[in-house]
């Protein structure tokens, strides 16, 4: 059974092992339709030189109409980067992910704005509400209604 | 001398109309922004491209399969937005006979 | 000095000799009878030479009894015995001289009568020396092993060829119904002699060397009907009733004559089974040829193997000369595949579990993977390709979605456990119908969906009267074989034929044209080689004058035409004729400009059309020297020949029918991914630059690495394959290097 999602993330995939990804991100594995993983990390002068993280997006059928779930991935090998849009447990906070989704967007898209998202960070924070938010968040991030408070 | 053409069996492709004829050369062709398929295949719920899966124009000048665009426009994430350009989405007429762009050669 | 204790001692044993032998007869009374007795009795016992012309003398048999007795009495008997031996032993030579003079004549004439004549006369000899019945068995038992002992050893090499010979001339005239009484005279002297038991191996032999020869003689190459039933009545009505000589003797009843013979008997029906198992498994690959008027040695084949366990010689043998015989390059593929069909259609006779088609099958399949255009000859013949009558599909066999090799279930209430010489690797393919097994050939359907797409375009286009039944039949079984969504695409191209001649009959209504398109649509069509061709003078014109027919008709479209597809019907008035001519469009664009102007060159015509090649153009240009329309002036300068010049002046209108076979230039896949593989040629080039000579899977692991590589190891194989034909890479020992 061929959904919309997986048509086109067929076609997504194709073009990332043709042209490969975007600077700073590497496609760690992608053998299902469900769910995919990254590799991220910054080039160049910013806060988090060095630093490696990883993403897991999670795409449910309606895909590219619905946006993807995306997340750092906090497990014993990796953490999410501290930055005030980021929680603890990975979530992040991006209208791009939200409110501002577009079906025009791509995997590579999103990547390359989170990407962006931490290269302008001045200084390494985590959100004020963290705490709370990480006690009560769902598992997955499209379930929690964030609010964009800037960008 | 006169050649008398009796009957010829021609071959041709249809293509949409787009206006843009730039890219019309090249092998793919434009695609919808939404499934990334050439405008000329069809839609993911569709299995025939042509009449059954038509474009759509908007105002704006982006064009998308119909039926794409009108699953993203059911969405209330799309908040009746173009997916482009987040302008409102407004449906164009079209010019039904222009005759400046119906051959391309 | 003898003492007088001694003395004693020999006079006591004299007088108990005496009294034993006189046997308290008066005086010497008993003496002398025994004496008489004893010269009687050893006289009438002494063996006599036959040949002695003497009359034999005539002994009273009451007195030779009586004088039996009184040597008995004496208990002389034994001692009688020895001297009779004795005397056997002195007579002897004239059984050699015998034997000598019968073996002679034999040596010198070869005829088998020599040797009966001979046992006979052994016989005669025998019965003529052999001591009385009245003498007791064990007197019998020494004579006849005494005699036997001689005889044997005086017996040449040459009277085996002898006696097998005459008794294979016992068993021919069983088998031709002319039995001679004599025979069964003849098998009681052997028996006298002790020759049966002597021969035995010999005898056995003459049994198993006229079955083979029989079952070859009645079975090669006659393959309709089976065979084993006919054998066994021959057997039954043929080789019993002779075995009963040699292997039955003395049984006094039917049911004992059968014990007696089972030995020997299953081992004459194992051999006449082994014979014919051997006999097919050398004609196996003719059997699979003449398939299905083969079934019957099919079928014995199968009995015969339950019996002989010859399936590792099946094999082998099949493969052997599947390998000389058809997996060459003199080969057609589509007879590889023909025969491959059959051979499992056969195989699947001889052994339904399938384990010996798996092992005969896996070098076709191999051979098959690798030659180029397999797919489409099997693609060509799931469609009916209409050329050759006998397709790979019987008619008679359901359509059916291919089967994926299923794994084993083992709560399967039929379930067998594989049979016991399946390797490993094997897998039942017996639910499998043929197609899904050649299918299977490939790891995935995908390149026979391409193929079909491929062949489908090509006869679409070559379509004239816009009757595409045939292809939506055709279609339509297809998608059963391989679900919807696989002919989708074709689905689209047959909606498009539908479409363009609705659209054709609504243009024509508006306003009537010559111009009758094939309107596809693309992404959906195999890709047809591009050209940037331009039709000029009215044929421009009717593509314009159409287009904009079109685009009022379907406001949101307009055509992009393939100039270079299709074909034109033309009529050419010429000052002195008229003719008609069928032609590809150059061509056609060629004698347009031809109506401009008588002269042209070849390069200018080039020029006014755009991009066609110079060979091309020169070919096309043929067309009409052929037909004598034009005529070439000076090389490469043509001239329209208004007034015919030349042998065919007649004005008659001519019809250039289109060249049998000449389909629409859709790039075949094979040629699609030749295309794309030119750009990793680079890569391969430069590998083998730097790394001397690679083997194939380490070629394709260097080539993940090149963007977009996402071909198998199978498509690369194909590719150098070809890259080796044209002499760009050699091949040694699955290592591949640059050059020759």
């Amino acid at each position: 059974m061929t959904s919309i999602s997986s048509r086109r993330l067929r076609k997504e995939l194709n073009e990332i092992q043709a042209e490969g990804c975007p600077t700073g991100i590497t496609l760690l594995s992608a053998d299902n339709f469900e769910s995919w993983f990254f590799s991220i990390e910054i080039l160049g002068e910013s806060l988090y030189q060095g630093e490696v993280f990883k993403l897991m997006f999670r795409f449910d059928s309606n895909y590219p109409i619905s946006a993807p779930a995306v997340q750092f991935v906090v497990d014993q090998d990796s953490t999410a980067p501290v930055h005030p849009h980021v929680y603890s447990n990975g979530h992040i906070c991006a209208s791009i992910l939200g409110n501002e989704w577009s079906p025009v967007l791509s995997v590579s898209a999103v990547c390359v704005t989170l990407q962006s998202m931490l290269a302008s960070c001045k200084s390494k924070e985590r959100p004020v509400d963290n705490d709370r938010y990480v006690r009560y968040a769902p598992d997955n991030p499209k379930k929690t209604r964030f609010h964009y408070d800037d960008d | 001398m006169k050649v008398h053409i009796k009957h010829w069996s021609a071959v041709a492709q249809w293509r949409w109309n787009t206006g843009n004829t730039a890219h019309d050369q090249d092998d793919e062709g434009d695609v919808c922004g939404i499934c990334r398929v050439p405008y000329e295949g069809c839609c993911p719920s569709c299995k025939m491209p042509g009449d059954d899966c038509p474009l759509i124009w908007g105002e704006c000048s982006h064009v998308f399969h119909m039926h794409c665009l009108l699953k993203w426009l059911g969405t209330a994430a799309s908040k009746q937005q173009c997916p482009m350009d987040r302008r409102a989405w407004v449906t164009a007429e079209r010019k039904a006979n222009d005759p400046s762009s119906t051959t391309v050669s | 000095m003898a003492s007088s204790a001694v003395r004693a001692q020999v006079a006591a044993k004299w007088q108990e000799s005496f009294n034993r032998l006189n046997r308290n007869e008066p005086g010497i009374s008993g003496l002398l009878a025994f004496s008489e007795a004893w010269t009687l009795a050893t006289e009438f016992l002494r063996p006599r030479d036959l040949n002695d012309p003497t009359p034999r003398k005539q002994y009273d048999l009451n007195q030779v009894r009586v004088a039996f007795g009184v040597i008995g009495e004496c208990r002389r008997l034994p001692v009688m015995m020895e001297v009779f031996l004795e005397d056997m032993r002195k007579s002897q030579h004239l059984i050699t001289r015998e034997v000598e003079v019968h073996m002679a004549l034999y040596e010198s004439n070869s005829d088998p009568e020599s040797i009966r004549t001979l046992v006979y006369r052994l016989v005669e000899w025998y019965d003529t020396w052999k001591p009385t019945t009245d003498l007791g068995s064990t007197i019998i038992s020494a004579y006849t092993l005494a005699f036997q002992t001689h005889l044997f050893s005086v017996l040449p090499p040459s009277f085996a060829r002898g006696i097998k010979a005459l008794i294979s001339a016992t068993l021919e005239r069983i088998i031709c119904q002319s039995q001679d009484p004599q025979d069964r005279v003849l098998w009681q002297a052997f028996d006298t002699l002790s020759l049966i038991d002597r021969y035995e191996t010999l005898i056995a032999s003459i049994g198993y060397e006229i079955i083979e020869s029989h079952v070859k003689e009645t079975c090669a190459g006659k393959w309709a009907e089976p065979m084993l039933g006919t054998l066994r009545t021959w057997m039954i009505d043929k080789i019993v009733p002779w075995m009963l000589y040699p292997f039955a003797r003395g049984a006094t009843n039917a049911d004992e004559a059968k014990t007696m013979m089972q030995g020997v008997g299953s081992r004459f029906d194992f051999h006449m089974h082994k014979t014919l198992c051997t006999l097919r498994t050398n004609e196996m690959f003719d059997i699979i040829v003449d398939f299905p008027d083969s079934t019957g040695a099919l079928q014995d084949l199968k009995e015969c193997l339950a019996r002989v366990d010859q399936r590792a010689d099946l094999v082998h043998a099949l493969r052997r000369a599947i390998n000389k015989r058809l997996l060459h390059p003199g080969a057609d593929t589509k007879d590889i595949l023909t025969q491959y069909v059959s051979t499992i259609k056969c195989l699947r006779i001889v052994d339904p579990p399938g384990v010996l088609l798996f092992k005969v099958a896996d070098p076709i399949r191999r051979y098959l993977r690798d030659r180029p255009d397999t797919i489409r000859c099997i693609v060509a013949s799931l469609v009916g390709d209409g050329e050759s009558e006998d397709s790979l599909v019987d008619e008679n066999e359901p359509i059916q979605p291919l089967q994926q090799p299923e794994m084993e279930n083992y709560s399967d209430p039929d379930w067998n456990p594989e049979p016991i010489d399946a390797g490993p690797d094997f897998r039942a393919s017996k639910s499998s119908d043929i197609i899904s097994t050649i299918v299977s050939i490939y790891d995935t359907k995908d390149l026979f969906v391409k193929e079909l797409q491929v062949l489908l375009a090509q006869r679409l286009l070559a379509v004239k009267d816009g009757n595409i039944d045939r292809e939506r039949r055709n279609v339509e079984i297809l998608k059963i074989r391989f679900g919807e969504a696989a002919l989708q695409v074709c689905e689209v191209m047959l909606r498009d034929m539908t479409d363009s001649r609705r659209i054709d009959q609504h243009v024509q209504s508006q306003k009537a044209s010559q111009m009758h398109p094939t309107i596809i649509s693309r992404h959906f069509w195999p890709a047809l080689e591009s050209s940037d061709m331009v039709m000029p003078g009215q044929f421009q014109i009717l593509q314009e004058q159409y287009a904009k027919e079109f685009s009022v008709f379907k406001p949101d479209k307009v055509l992009r035409w393939l100039p270079h597809l299709g074909r034109v019907h033309l009529q050419l008035e010429l000052d002195d004729r008229t003719l008609e001519a069928d032609v590809p469009p150059l061509e056609a664009a060629f004698i347009e400009l031809f109506s401009e102007n008588d002269i042209w060159t070849v390069d200018e015509l080039v020029l006014r059309v755009g991009s066609v090649t110079r060979t091309a153009a020169i070919k096309a240009l043929a067309t009409w020297v052929d037909m004598h329309v034009l005529k070439e002036d000076s090389e490469g300068v043509f001239r329209l020949l208004n007034v015919a010049e030349g042998p065919t002046p007649e004005s008659r209108p001519q019809i250039l029918k289109p060249v049998a076979g000449e389909l629409p230039p859709v790039m075949s896949v094979q040629q699609q991914q030749a295309e794309q593989m030119k750009i990793y040629w680079k890569f391969i080039e430069g590998m083998l630059t730097n790394l001397g000579s690679l083997p194939l899977d380490r070629i394709q692991t260097m080539l993940k690495f090149a963007p977009g590589y996402d071909r198998t190891v199978e498509q690369l194989g194909g590719f150098m394959e070809a890259a080796r034909r044209e002499g760009l890479v050699s091949v040694k020992d699955g290592m591949w290097r640059l050059g020759k």
